[in-house]
């Protein structure tokens, strides 16, 4: 590590984990254009042609609008999932009994294919913002609760005495010592859901309401455009990637101690 | 200063077996004492000094605190811990006002009085690192004077020095040694070191094995301040012949321990 920080800035810049990234993703796209010129055909569009219909789209308001009607579904939900899933992830972590009770019952939700319920959703609230919330909140919240369950649980148990010793009340050690210890897996529960989310807002508008971005992709299908359906497909996935930085810087603005807990561990 | 009557406890083991942990306990602890407690691994050293620091319940017998009867946590008592329990997300400074801040001083005031403890353990400057930056030493260092920041007037110091290396644990003593001369608090010491119980102690205390009882209270007359000169000490007659003594005893408790555990 040492002999890290004496080489000159360029190579420590090109040794960067931004241009490993940077570098698989030209041979991916490289590799896509080859294999979209030669063996495409009308399924496989090349990189360039998706790359143009994408900038084709952004030019539309129908995907704008698309996107909005969307984000709606996706931002009640997730906020649904967090406002539940962290208090519920909380409450599970702590007490033992209620873990036992509902661990059959989590681990059926987390394994369960959730498309099967769409069914049912509609049934039973119909086709509107309601369910799509639901589903997606659905989606997320477990997710969110196995997490933040297990931050919970992973708090030293060795702090809680020492908070005692200093005669903190059950509810100074909530606020010193549980909370705060468990707030770096808090965060990367809220991160792994937030991507569950995007699966279910994308999920409920192909199988259920053929709206929205779901519908575009849906539409493009039907009309063969298969440029124009990679287009949204690289539009949902460019999201969902801002998103999940951004849950990522989030994390590491609030619980800086945690990354250099990680850092130390051994690596080559 | 304290005193502790009669003081049993079994736990259920793993197997369901009871585990005599202790097995009636008597032991007074002096003002301003400085008490080191030695005993074979498992013979419920620690168990004892959760008690006192009301961390931990008994089946029978008492413990008293100046008088006061022990009944939990109280701001009389603070203890030191052998993996140091630091808060990993909060700062030096924040882990040591912590006592201050769970008895409700205000934080003006808790900033000031961590940072004069913080200077006393030779920290300062280190006020806004957060525990995983520092090393082991420097970390119970924050431990302590997280303890000494309550003003205690009892210190319950649970192996504090045996997590980290040799060379560290010299410094601790002498520093340990050279503030305890000048405040002079009572405390009990729990070690599983027979040269840190003589080097540290005013009387070392021989714990037998399962179940604990007192097998033996050992006076170290050495001369005291003895922060300055710990090299010294070890050089002389009292501390060889004391540690042998100890070393003895402790050999016998290990053996017998094992012809028990071959017979049972």
């Amino acid at each position: 590590m040492a002999t890290r920080t004496d080489r000159p800035q360029w190579q420590r810049l090109l040794d960067s984990d931004r241009s490993y990234q940077a570098l698989t993703f030209v041979l991916f796209a490289a590799a896509w254009q080859v294999y979209g010129t030669y063996w495409g055909g009308l399924l496989v569009p090349t990189f360039t042609e998706t790359a143009a219909a994408f900038v084709r789209l952004l030019g539309t308001a129908e995907f704008w609008d698309a996107l909005w009607v969307s984000n709606q579904a996706l931002a009640l939900g997730f906020a649904c999932s967090v406002a539940i899933g962290v208090p519920v992830g909380v409450l599970l972590g702590r007490f033992r009994l209620l873990e036992r009770l509902t661990d059959v019952y989590l681990n059926i939700l987390l394994v369960t294919p959730m498309a099967a319920i769409i069914p049912l959703l509609i049934m039973s609230v119909g086709f509107g913002l309601l369910s799509r919330v639901i589903l997606v909140t659905l989606f997320a919240v477990v997710m969110v609760i196995v997490n933040v369950r297990s931050g919970v649980r992973q708090v030293d148990p060795g702090l809680i005495q020492m908070a005692k010793s200093f005669g903190a009340t059950e509810r100074a050690v909530w606020r010193d010592v549980l909370i705060p210890g468990a707030l770096p897996a808090i965060m990367t529960g809220v991160r792994l859901g937030l991507g569950r989310a995007v699966t279910g807002m994308v999920i409920v508008e192909l199988l259920m309401v053929s709206l929205a971005l779901g519908g575009l992709i849906l539409q493009f299908r039907a009309t063969f455009d298969a440029a124009g359906l990679y287009a949204v497909i690289a539009a949902v996935l460019i999201e969902s990637l801002v998103l999940i930085a951004l849950a990522q810087w989030l994390e590491h603005r609030i619980a800086p101690w945690a990354r250099s807990t990680q850092k130390r561990k051994a690596r080559r | 200063m304290i005193e502790i009557t009669g003081l049993t406890k079994t736990f259920t083991g793993q197997d369901g077996a009871p585990v005599h942990a202790l097995g009636g306990v008597d032991l007074t602890v002096r003002e301003n004492e400085f008490l080191t407690v030695l005993g074979p691994s498992g013979c419920g050293k620690t168990t004892m000094l959760k008690m006192i620091a009301g961390l931990q319940t008994w089946d029978a017998g008492e413990i008293t605190v100046a008088g006061r009867p022990v009944r939990g946590p109280g701001p009389d008592r603070s203890m030191v811990f052998q993996n140091f329990a630091l808060l990993p997300w909060a700062t030096v400074l924040d882990n040591v006002a912590f006592g201050l801040k769970l008895k409700g001083v205000g934080k003006a005031e808790r900033n000031e009085r961590a940072r004069g403890l913080i200077a006393k353990v030779g920290l300062a400057g280190f006020e806004s690192k957060r525990p995983g930056e520092l090393s082991g030493g420097m970390q119970q260092r924050v431990g302590i004077a997280r303890a000494l920041a309550v003003e205690p007037e009892v210190l319950l110091m649970d192996e504090p020095f045996g997590a980290v290396d040799e060379q560290t644990r010299r410094l601790l003593q002498e520093e340990l040694l050279s503030i305890w001369e000048a405040n002079r608090l009572t405390v009990v010491f729990i070690t599983h070191s027979m040269e840190e119980a003589v080097l540290l102690g005013d009387r070392v205390v021989l714990l037998s094995a399962r179940p604990g009882r007192i097998a033996e209270i050992v006076d170290v007359p050495l001369d005291r301040p003895r922060s300055s000169d710990i090299g010294g000490l070890e050089r002389s007659r009292e501390y060889v012949e004391i540690t042998a003594h100890l070393w003895e005893r402790l050999r016998d408790m290990h053996e017998e321990h094992r012809l028990e555990r071959a017979a049972g």
